[in-house]
């Protein structure tokens, strides 16, 4: 909102510079976002809080600037001298609650024409177009005073009664915007006995507009309710300055003087005839009192303020305030401050003309809760485990396109969770897999020349079922080439699904996991913790890389629950004896078909070579030259050892034999 | 006949000479070698005159002592590099070897130097589900259904599931945790937040707060402000000047946002604080008797208070980056800077 300097200083004596003033409101919570000096004044644009309606208007800062200033408001507006005859307009307000109070002003014999320089001047210096010479005045008094008023054309009106009444079904209505309106019953209308001819509080009708032509008109000053207000500017998409602060609440107490406001300038501007007012509706307010301790305004602030000079700082901001113990305050609540209800409001009221730089700085005793967020330290290790095997963190968008899973092949059977409002297509689903977002984050990178990609992201996906429900995922994706420069020269590697393999292992080793399978599936495999799925890997399929335009590159991705997997996580480590005596490693090398299981040649060496066997490892495989079609060369590196004795080569000769020969027989291994 | 004196003088000679390993395994093969002098000499001993042999032999003997200290007395004097040269620095120039670390997020970095400057002070870290009721979302929160302030916390609602959103800010946890533990409560809570925003450099209809509150006995806004500027300080240095606004939020009362001296022009003014000088930083304030009544707290035996912060926000000023979407592009050219 806009007010100038000059216009202010007609309600308040201000002695400082426009910047300290733009300071100070700022610091009293009316945040001054720009200040301009135009055409011999300044402009303040301050953002005001949804709380404070009352600021809405010059008249509202300049209560601010008083107590701010610690100087009186300026007695303004001396009453003026109208002679108002009550006239014998009818006025029916169909329900109380929709409009609290409606008052009509006659005013006949009005001269519609330019309004004169310094009231387009002020209306421009606050952002508002000039119309007509009875309109500007609307809005004049609108800015000032901050009730929204408005003015009809009151010859095209039924003059016999105006009814405030919700719109019926089919009614329409052109608004003053040109735009031919449908209406229903969420919207309050302005009626004569005919029709609608404004919609309550957002706008007026264009049918009973005021034009050059116009010579009677009918001033209305009113107070509708907020949220009808509300739901009439959304349901029609239309706001206004009037519904701005009708939404926020106007000040029923301001009706009567805007209204007179008004008229005083169309008599002075507009050689008025003759007046007259009807008005229906609450015109009394009920002050509410709130009693306010002054040890519960040092208890919740941490500052000692002197009961005195409280009391004046409140007084300047229109509160009447009595002492009604020692201590203890009472203090009356005007009426353009609803939001007072609480002494908590009272004590905001206070700090913040006392000044928040003046109240102290000081420290609580914190009692912690001692409970370890378990969760978070495991993700924090699996993450920094994931780093240190170089792969780097990713967010990505919750939200995703419904048909990016059809296209990367990802459907799992349910419909994931749909966004009822969302802003475009991209955002109309929670996501039920991470691997949507980390392919498009591969894609942008190896279009941007990346050699190798190597991603995580941990985060919440979405699974609709009787409630929707959360699960904290992990998902990897792999793809290009990695290239080290040794001494010795350039290594490449490029990755595939035991680089996955190789990441599972160590953040399951990271989280004392073991006993975990993972279940080959040709293009995805699926990963498991004593018989329960925790998660899969995946390449994803030429169709899915075309969509997502990567050109001659495979992207392997791998998606875990993490819920899961913690679930599994075991953190009472043993100490296990190191060998007491040495023992001996021996080589065997063959020849397998391709196809055959290598996991199965190690489950039936270690079953075969108790009890001297204790450990076998896969050193070296390989296939090229020397090794036949269909088939690949592997290495397997067997250690002996036992916990009693030094073994002697000749005692393990047997065993070893045994598990050559158990290769021959039952894989049909070529050994060499 | 080998004079053993001549030879004796000779060693003492040749031992001087011998200085670099080489030169000494040279001297050790000469003299005791397979075919150097003592086994020269020892091969002589059985040519000799039967009366001799002893005397010759214990001389002979007393030669190949003596040459075996002086080898290793020598070779201490190359001590440690009887082996192999130690390898030279040659061309540093080239690049180092090692294994490559990946990054975590920058929003990761940011949010765990907040949380651990909260936990050194007490708070517990705590987190809460993404998808909210509309009651711990705005009502349990004090904020009306059809209210004004309802605007700022524009929502996206699921579509089978009524009452149900995602959450706009990180404060439902507050209402989930005041409403199952008892006080003293210190707390903070970072995550993921919602609102539908059309996205540009400043906006980004996905996000991330970090939640703050203590509830106990006595607490003062006084405390807020102490709180806060150990926090402000030790993220953004002790040289910060740092200034509360009177605010509204529905949830607290008196309400606070918070500013600190723009970290780039020194409270000067320049294009990222917009010539103000102060950047605005969180939100803050003492939590609303309305809150406490809804959660089941006596608001006459507590007292507490709660400050929001938007993640992207702080790692922007951090960092000086400039465009939110930068965050969620994952570009690893980004990534890689933190």
């Amino acid at each position: 909102m806009k007010v100038t300097y000059n216009w202010l200083k007609e309600f308040v004596e201000i002695k400082i510079p426009a910047q300290e003033l733009a300071d100070k409101l700022t610091m009293a919570g009316l945040e001054v976002v720009s200040l301009e000096e135009k055409a011999g004044d300044f402009i303040l644009e301050i953002e005001i809080t949804s709380n404070r309606p009352d600021w809405l208007s010059v008249l509202g800062v300049a209560r601010e600037v008083a107590a701010i200033t610690k100087v009186g408001l300026r007695a303004k507006n001396p009453q003026p001298k109208i002679k108002t005859a009550k006239g014998n307009l009818r006025i029916e307000i169909e329900d109380k609650k929709d409009c609290s109070l409606y008052t009509a002003r006659i005013i006949r014999g009005v001269k519609v024409g330019p309004s004169p320089e310094w009231l387009r001047k002020r209306l421009e210096l606050v952002g508002c177009r000039s119309v007509n010479n009875i309109v500007d005045i609307t809005n004049y008094a609108l800015f000032e005073l901050g009730e929204p008023l408005h003015a009809f054309d009151l010859d095209k009106l039924n003059p016999e009664k105006i009814v405030v009444r919700r719109a019926r079904a089919g009614e329409k209505i052109t608004t003053l915007d040109q735009e031919v309106r449908d209406l229903h019953s969420n919207v309050l209308v302005i009626a004569d006995k005919a029709k609608a001819v404004a919609i309550a509080g957002v706008m007026g009708g264009q049918e009973t507009e005021v034009t050059l032509g116009t010579r009677n008109i009918l001033l209305e000053a009113a107070v509708f309710n907020p949220v009808v207000v509300r739901r009439c500017r959304q349901a029609l998409g239309l706001q206004s300055e009037a519904s701005y602060r009708f939404e926020r609440g106007v000040d029923v107490g301001m009706v009567e003087q805007a209204s007179l406001r008004a008229a005083q300038l169309i008599r002075e501007y507009c050689f008025t005839q003759e007046v007259f007012l009807n008005s229906s509706g609450l015109t009394k307010h009920k002050e509410r009192r709130v009693k306010l301790d002054m040890a519960r305004v040092a208890g919740v602030l941490g500052a000692t303020i002197a009961s005195a000079e409280t009391k004046q700082l409140l007084s300047r901001l229109g509160f009447t305030v009595k002492q009604k113990a020692k201590n203890i305050l009472d203090v009356g609540v005007p009426s353009f401050r609803q939001d007072v209800r609480l002494d908590v409001d009272l004590i905001e009221e206070i700090a913040r003309i006392f000044g928040y730089a003046h109240i102290p700085v000081s420290l609580p005793a914190i009692k912690p809760q001692i409970t370890a967020n378990v969760r978070r330290g495991l993700v924090s290790i699996v993450k920094e485990a994931l780093v240190g095997l170089g792969l780097s963190e990713v967010i990505t968008y919750s939200l995703i396109d419904k048909a990016t899973l059809g296209s990367l092949g990802l459907e799992c059977g349910v419909q994931p969770i749909e966004i009822l409002n969302p802003l475009s297509q991209e955002q109309e689903a929670l996501r039920p897999t991470l691997i949507p977002g980390l392919s498009r984050a591969v894609s942008l990178n190896l279009n941007q020349k990346q050699e190798y990609v190597a991603i995580f992201e941990i985060a919440n996906i979405f699974l609709g079922e009787n409630k929707p429900r959360e699960e904290l995922t992990l998902g990897i994706a792999l793809s290009g080439t990695k290239s080290f420069l040794l001494e010795q020269g350039l290594v490449k590697e490029e990755a595939g699904f035991l680089n996955l393999k190789g990441i599972v292992e160590t953040i399951f080793a990271r989280l004392g996991i073991s006993g975990y399978t993972l279940n080959n599936q040709g293009r995805s495999a699926g990963i498991h913790i004593q018989n329960e799925k925790v998660g899969l890997m995946l390449s994803l399929t030429p169709q899915s890389l075309n969509k997502l335009n990567i050109k001659n590159k495979n992207v392997f991705v791998l998606e875990l629950s993490l819920d899961k997997v913690l679930s599994f996580t075991r953190r009472d480590k043993k100490f296990i004896p190191l060998p007491k005596y040495p023992g001996i490693a021996r080589d065997i090398s063959l020849i397998l078909k391709e196809g055959l299981s290598v996991q199965e040649i190690l489950f039936l060496l270690k079953e075969k070579g108790q009890p001297l066997l204790s450990e076998v490892r896969i050193t070296d495989y390989y296939q090229g030259r020397q090794i036949p079609a269909g088939y690949r060369g592997l290495t397997l590196s067997c250690f002996y050892s036992s916990n009693e004795r030094t073994l002697t080569e000749k005692e393990i000769q047997p065993t070893h034999e045994l598990l050559c020969s158990e290769l021959i027989l039952q894989f049909g291994v070529k050994l060499r | 006949m080998l004079d053993i004196k001549a030879v004796s003088a000779q060693i003492d000679v040749d031992i001087l000479e011998a200085n670099s390993p080489e030169a000494l395994e040279q001297f050790r093969l000469k003299y005791l070698g397979r075919k150097g002098l003592i086994a020269e000499l020892t091969n002589a001993i059985p040519g000799l005159p039967k009366e001799e042999r002893a005397r010759f032999g214990q001389e002979a003997n007393s030669l190949k002592d003596k040459l075996r200290s002086l080898v290793v007395e020598k070779q201490k004097t190359f001590a440690g590099s009887s082996g192999p040269a130690a390898p030279t620095v040659g061309d540093l120039g080239l690049p180092g070897i090692s294994q490559s670390r990946g990054h975590l997020h920058p929003l990761t970095q940011v949010t765990d130097e907040i949380c651990a400057i909260f936990n050194r002070m007490g708070f517990s870290i705590v987190e809460g589900p993404e998808i909210e009721s509309e009651y711990n979302n705005f009502t349990g929160l004090n904020i009306p259904l059809e209210h004004p302030s309802r605007e700022a916390f524009d929502t996206f609602y699921l579509k089978d599931y009524t009452k149900m959103l995602l959450r706009s800010h990180t404060s439902p946890v507050q209402v989930r945790q005041m409403k199952n533990k008892k006080p003293p409560l210190a707390i903070v809570v970072p995550g993921r937040v919602y609102r539908p925003d059309a996205v540009d450099a400043a906006h980004s209809f996905m996000f991330h707060q970090i939640e703050g509150f203590l509830v106990d006995k006595g607490i003062k806004f006084s405390d807020l402000k102490g709180i806060l500027e150990i926090f402000a300080k030790t993220i953004f240095g002790d040289d910060i000047q740092m200034r509360f606004r009177p605010h509204f939020f529905p949830f607290t009362e008196p309400s606070a946002e918070v500013d600190i001296s723009c970290i780039i022009c020194k409270g000067k003014g320049c294009s990222v604080c917009g010539r103000k000088g102060w950047l605005e930083i969180l939100g803050s304030g003492m939590i609303h008797p309305h809150v406490f009544k809804q959660v089941g707290i006596d608001a006459t035996r507590y007292a507490g208070f709660a400050f929001g912060l938007g993640i992207e926000r702080i790692a922007m000023l951090k960092y000086g980056i400039n465009d939110i979407r930068l965050f969620f592009e994952n570009d690893l050219r980004f990534l890689r800077q933190f």
